[in-house]
């Protein structure tokens, strides 16, 4: 309901002004006009992906059935260079398997939680209207497994993220991840896509394993983290983990923030965002530089390289970027485009004297 | 539940003047009859005295505090080798006897046939991937029942030294630590230190099922106001959370709330309770 | 030690024996996922005892209540009636309409025949019963019900009507906003396929 609200919102607010760049995405417009697609066929398993990779665009593929088959796990995972913390996860990574379905997909949501989780875990994605995003219908006790069918009738990127008691814990320990629903007809193809999620952490070591960090409580209701980090991972997005691009090509980030309590300032050093789907929905905004994602929020940003280098990806709340963590890399390789960005000043005119 | 408030004035009179007092079951009430379908079963678990009290549970806020009534609680949860002895007993509860009604496929999952469990699993460590019901009919065969979900919690408000713990910053810390290790459930029995009522293995094994587990009415998603939905619950106010801090209780009602009564659980087993009528001097 | 175990083999072996030859009499194989394996015991609203397996043969709309619930029972209440008046008068005899206490202690056979005459629920196929706690918590897991005690006189509890085929398989279930045509409708299946 709400998202349906804040889509026509938005929709009655930006018509003129956006109407051709919506007309050019394609997008259908309003959820009710994708509740009566009709998804052709027997479903399929749907690609997933872990970051900072993305499935194939949906393209002009006609609306369908598609199965999501996602594990929720506990595992013990490095935060930060040797560092290693008890991670929960979707499918074993965090953030958790990037899904990519289209407007007026037919989305079956196989939740199986391990064998050896020691807690109850679900899913709530925030693509699904209908109560608790899903979390009620897939709450899986250890060892279970629990399903829920959903009609994605809102295009748009959407977080998910498991919400059993006690949420902020679950996604304090990584459970989230995206889930992109693409208009009809597709987004418009770019050169390099690429999945990249938020998250704080809150950590103390543990009393029962040396050296091990875990959830720390205290310093969540603080909402003071000891990381923040893209990708879970200290250096996820650093050295021979950057993300790549040519000159010339287009880039498209699907940034989203698990939070659970940060709110994120997305920049791009030495980048100007050609697109941003604020909020991840569909209203574009042009040449921005630095947008705001709330935590259970996303945006899809678009820019095309120009200049080579490596670009740096930050929270700009800075201490976030170089005090705790939140910090990656885009390395740009191709010539250089002095047209754009030279070195040095300007050539000294020659005096006329 | 049945009254015996003249019990309980007389046992909270004497615990306070409790420590070093010496227990005398004098009449253990025995819960009910023996099913016809169930054979008894000579397991003697040793029980702990618990005197029972009041005391104000994590799931509500407005029904106040419960009175738990005085019982006696197996000190440990139940082994590999007790419930071997309880399915050698009665074959019906043997995995592939077991009706689909009170177990899932994964009951009894490691073990290698109907009389053996798994080589490399310890016989002094609890018992898991039991359904409610197995544990239910195990208690019956020992002439026990499962502990109320009340009960379980009132002994789990004590740490080593006190018996309401949940004041101590440190107390659901460390529960929450333990509860984050995997794999503890294949450590024996009563190795671990025992809390202020002599009981053992409150969080640091497994999971347990109690009789009432199925009386949470909040859901696994516990966001929603759902128990306040009088078309879904009556009378349904009685379950939201006072103690939002205790992340620990917090986690097992999430467990709780999260299963059925077939459901057989890795690192979910259960230990036996009993009514009581004792005298403490 | 191994006397015992070996004992309990024996006596193991026994009852399997005695199982064994205790089933032909009965009634045709059920299910494994049956309700009438539950062998618990019960007493319906005029005091006779009996078991679930006495309810077999017949379709059941089955619901869980207490008679002094103010708030949602008597809504479950109207349901059932509801229910039970779209049936085809000539199949009500394939169908029973089960009502099962949450509140034994004061849901005497006297309180529940009482409680039906009031309702206008007295033909054969309302059936009223009640057990103890423990049955009726094994009931309740059954349903997947959840209920609480929450004072001398007043329960919390979720609001299903669960429908069960003669053989004793649960094939649907209704959950809060109960949906009374979804009932009929299966009831209907089951008892028209049959007949």
């Amino acid at each position: 309901m709400k998202l349906r609200f804040l889509t026509l919102s938005a929709i009655a607010m930006m018509t003129g002004l956006f109407a051709c760049k919506m007309a050019d995405n394609k997008q259908s417009g309003t959820s009710s006009d994708a509740v009566n697609i009709v998804a052709e066929g027997t479903p399929t398993v749907a690609e997933l992906t872990a970051a900072p990779k993305v499935p194939a665009p949906v393209g002009t593929r006609a609306a369908k059935k598609l199965i999501v088959n996602l594990e929720t796990t506990e595992i013990e995972g490095v935060i930060d260079d040797t560092i290693p913390y008890t991670f929960w996860t979707f499918n074993g990574t965090v953030p958790g398997s990037f899904i990519r379905v289209r407007e007026g997909d037919e989305v079956t949501l196989n939740l199986k939680n391990a064998a050896n989780s020691v807690l109850p875990h679900n899913i709530d994605l925030h693509a699904v209207t209908g109560p608790g995003g899903g979390a009620e219908a897939t709450t899986a006790a250890p060892g279970q497994e629990a399903s829920f069918t959903f009609k994605a009738i809102n295009p748009g990127l959407f977080v998910y993220h498991c919400a059993a008691p006690p949420v902020p814990m679950h996604i304090g320990n990584g459970m989230y991840g995206l889930i992109l629903v693409e208009p009809a007809g597709g987004l418009k193809p770019v050169d390099k896509e690429y999945y990249i999620m938020q998250g704080d952490f809150y950590t103390k070591a543990s009393t029962v394993k040396k050296g091990l960090l875990e959830f720390n409580n205290d310093k969540a209701v603080a909402e003071n983290p000891d990381y923040v980090l893209f990708n879970g991972k200290k250096g996820s997005l650093l050295g021979n983990n950057m993300i790549e691009a040519k000159v010339g090509e287009t880039v498209r980030l699907f940034v989203g923030n698990g939070g659970p309590n940060m709110t994120s300032s997305f920049h791009v050093i030495g980048e100007i965002f050609d697109n941003v789907y604020i909020e991840g929905g569909s209203t574009v905004s042009h040449n921005i530089q630095t947008t705001m994602i709330p935590a259970g929020g996303s945006a899809i940003v678009e820019f095309k390289c120009d200049v080579p280098g490596e670009y740096v990806l930050v929270d700009h709340s800075l201490s976030r970027a170089f005090n705790k963590g939140c910090i990656g890399k885009l390395k740009v390789t191709g010539d250089a485009n002095p047209k754009v960005f030279k070195k040095g000043g300007a050539e000294k005119q020659k005096s006329a004297y | 539940m049945k009254k015996y408030f003249g019990l309980v004035f007389i046992a909270l009179l004497i615990a306070c003047t409790k420590e070093q007092v010496t227990k005398q079951v004098m009449n253990d009430k025995i819960p009910q009859q023996l099913p016809d379908t169930l054979r008894k079963l000579n397991v003697n678990t040793k029980m702990a005295y618990i005197p029972g009290g009041e005391y104000k549970p994590f799931y509500s806020s407005d029904t106040g505090l419960v009175t738990v009534h005085p019982f006696l609680m197996d000190e440990r949860p139940i082994t590999n080798s007790e419930f071997l002895a309880f399915v050698k007993a009665n074959p019906q509860w043997q995995r592939s006897k077991i009706k689909q009604i009170y177990a899932d496929s994964s009951y009894l999952r490691t073990w290698l046939s109907d009389t053996t469990f798994a080589a490399d699993a310890l016989p002094d460590a609890p018992v898991c991937n039991v359904s409610w019901y197995a544990a239910n009919a195990f208690a019956q065969s020992v002439n026990k029942r499962l502990p109320t979900l009340d009960e379980w919690e009132f002994v789990a408000m004590a740490d080593r030294t006190s018996k309401d713990a949940r004041k101590k910053p440190e107390y659901s810390d460390a529960i929450i630590d333990l509860y984050l290790q995997k794999d503890r459930q294949f450590q024996p029995v009563a190795k671990s230190t025992p809390n202020y009522w002599g009981v053992y293995n409150m969080f640091d094994l497994i999971w347990e099922w109690t009789e009432d587990f199925n009386s949470v009415l909040t859901t696994g998603e516990s966001r929603g106001g759902k128990y306040e939905d009088k078309s879904l619950f009556c009378a349904g106010s009685a379950t939201t959370s006072t103690d939002l801090l205790n992340y620990a209780a917090f986690m097992r009602f999430s467990l709780r709330s999260s299963v059925k009564a077939h459901y057989t659980i890795a690192n979910l087993g259960f230990r036996c309770a009993r009514d009581t009528m004792i005298v403490k001097k | 030690m191994r006397i015992i175990a070996f004992l309990l083999v024996l006596l193991g072996s026994i009852t399997a024996c005695k199982e064994k030859s205790a089933e032909p009499g009965e009634m045709p194989t059920l299910p494994s996922s049956s309700i009438f394996n539950l062998s618990s015991q019960w007493e319906n609203q005029n005091g006779d005892t009996l078991h679930l397996t006495d309810l077999q043969g017949k379709t059941l709309v089955v619901v869980m209540i207490y008679s002094s619930c103010k708030t949602a029972c008597p809504i479950l209440i109207a349901k059932m009636k509801q229910i039970e008046s779209k049936f085809d008068r000539k199949d009500i005899d394939k169908i029973s309409m089960v009502l099962v206490s949450i509140d034994p202690e004061t849901d005497t056979p006297e309180h529940l025949k009482a409680f039906a005459a009031k309702n206008g629920m007295d033909g054969n196929q309302w059936i009223f019963l009640r057990s103890d706690e423990n049955a009726t918590r094994e009931f309740a897991n059954v349903l997947a019900m959840k209920y609480k005690k929450i004072s001398p006189i007043d329960f919390s509890h979720s609001n299903i009507i669960s429908v069960f085929k003669p053989n004793g398989q649960l094939v649907k279930q209704e959950e809060g906003e109960i949906n009374i045509d979804n009932v009929v409708t299966t009831v209907n299946k089951i008892v028209k396929g049959n007949s």
